[in-house]
């Protein structure tokens, strides 16, 4: 008699899915340990419930609902936000686009519409993995002033990010 | 308490290093710059994939995972787990919903839809009755509160501004009249009801709202 596969194809469908599930939530999170958390956390709440034989288009949409879900779950958490509190950061966590990865451009892109002392920060701080006496040095500036110049800096790309999406 | 350029540059400075996202309560307040932080530590790193070794654990956690029958987020609800689910799951956007494609029909009627009732609260003021056209709904925030008001002649009623399906803004569609969210094609109407006839939605949860003598708009938010 035949015999069917163990594992159901949902399951294997959705294992190779959650690579790029966790590639989405790395490019939220910036690192590997809150990454694989969330991931963790996001496939335990999606597998069990995937009907077996769902179309692997309907899976990626299930998982990446999740993701949302749970990484809105985490900034609320983090930022120890109440549960009506949450709600107005739902925004900042939940892209309105379809799911996809960080793309350099996009970066360049945000960076491109700053003034260029925020746009020479950000990009010597993370783009080339400067220190702030680094940055202060190359700007001829203080630690102190980059400082200050870093939040300005970021806040000024959190909201062009805002604008452009 | 820390400058706010000093705590951001302690978490840009953690980020750089690979290390976790340590935040308190008092980073709500830079939440933009902390999330475009992580982001650009994460496009300086390009696009990443997993670490053999969690992969392995994933697959394993995964095999281990008992297989549910399907429970729908109606069900819940209409059970009385809608909350419950959101404490097991570690939060209330946290619950599990099935896909779209795989709703199945249930008996009409108004489902969810619960009082927001912020603990703290606070009476927010935040708009003129005069400033509200009828029929057009105005998205408002009291504290933490998002809300969409909606003005019947000389009263107000309030609805939640996020999703009951998915946690997403909705955003006001005047041509339409109807309330659209931002993350899948389902809509509400000004009252917070689903406008889906095959999968009625929970609806909305309704936001408290009133009227001051003076013709002031007040909605009930956090403190």
């Amino acid at each position: 008699m035949l015999q069917l596969p163990m594992a159901p194809r949902a399951t294997d469908i959705a294992l190779n899915e959650l690579e790029l599930v966790y590639a989405f939530i790395y490019a939220r999170v910036g690192n590997r340990a809150d990454a694989e958390d969330l991931t963790q956390q996001v496939a335990m709440k999606a597998i069990p419930r995937l009907r077996e034989g769902a179309p692997a288009s309907a899976i990626r949409g299930y998982l990446f609902a999740t993701a949302r879900s749970v990484l809105g779950g985490f900034w609320s958490t983090r930022l120890g936000l109440s549960e009506a509190e949450l709600h107005e950061n739902l925004a900042m966590a939940v892209p309105p686009a379809p799911p996809s990865e960080e793309r350099a451009d996009t970066v360049q892109r945000i960076l491109g519409q700053l003034s260029d002392n925020y746009r020479r920060v950000l990009e010597l701080r993370f783009l080339h993995g400067y220190s702030l006496k680094e940055v202060a040095a190359e700007m001829n500036s203080t630690v102190g002033a980059v400082k200050v110049m870093q939040l300005r800096a970021l806040r000024a790309a959190a909201k062009v990010k805002e604008e452009t999406t | 308490m820390n400058k706010p350029e000093i705590r951001v540059d302690k978490i840009v400075s953690d980020l750089l290093r690979g290390r976790r996202l340590r935040l308190r309560g008092g980073d709500a307040e830079e939440k933009a710059a902390i999330t475009a932080a992580a982001r650009l530590v994460a496009a300086r790193q390009g696009s990443q994939r997993m670490n053999p070794a969690f992969r392995k654990r994933l697959e394993s956690s995964l095999e281990a995972a008992p297989q549910e029958p399907w429970l729908t987020r109606r069900g819940a609800f209409g059970a009385g787990f809608g909350r419950w689910a959101g404490v097991v799951t570690g939060g209330l956007i946290g619950r599990a919903m099935e896909p779209d494609s795989q709703l199945t029909p249930g008996p009409p009627g108004r489902l969810g839809g619960e009082l927001i009732n912020p603990k703290p609260g606070r009476w927010t003021d935040v708009a003129a009755l005069a400033d509200l056209v009828e029929g057009q709904g105005k998205r408002v925030t009291a504290g933490g509160v998002g809300a969409y008001l909606f003005r019947r002649g000389d009263s107000v009623n309030a609805v939640s501004s996020i999703c009951s399906h998915l946690p997403c803004e909705l955003s006001w569609s005047s041509g339409a009249g109807m309330l659209n969210c931002s993350c899948h094609p389902v809509s509400f109407t000004p009252e917070g009801e689903s406008t889906n006839d095959k999968y009625p939605l929970p609806a909305l949860n309704a936001v408290q709202v009133r009227v001051t003598a003076a013709g002031r708009v007040e909605v009930l938010g956090t403190a």
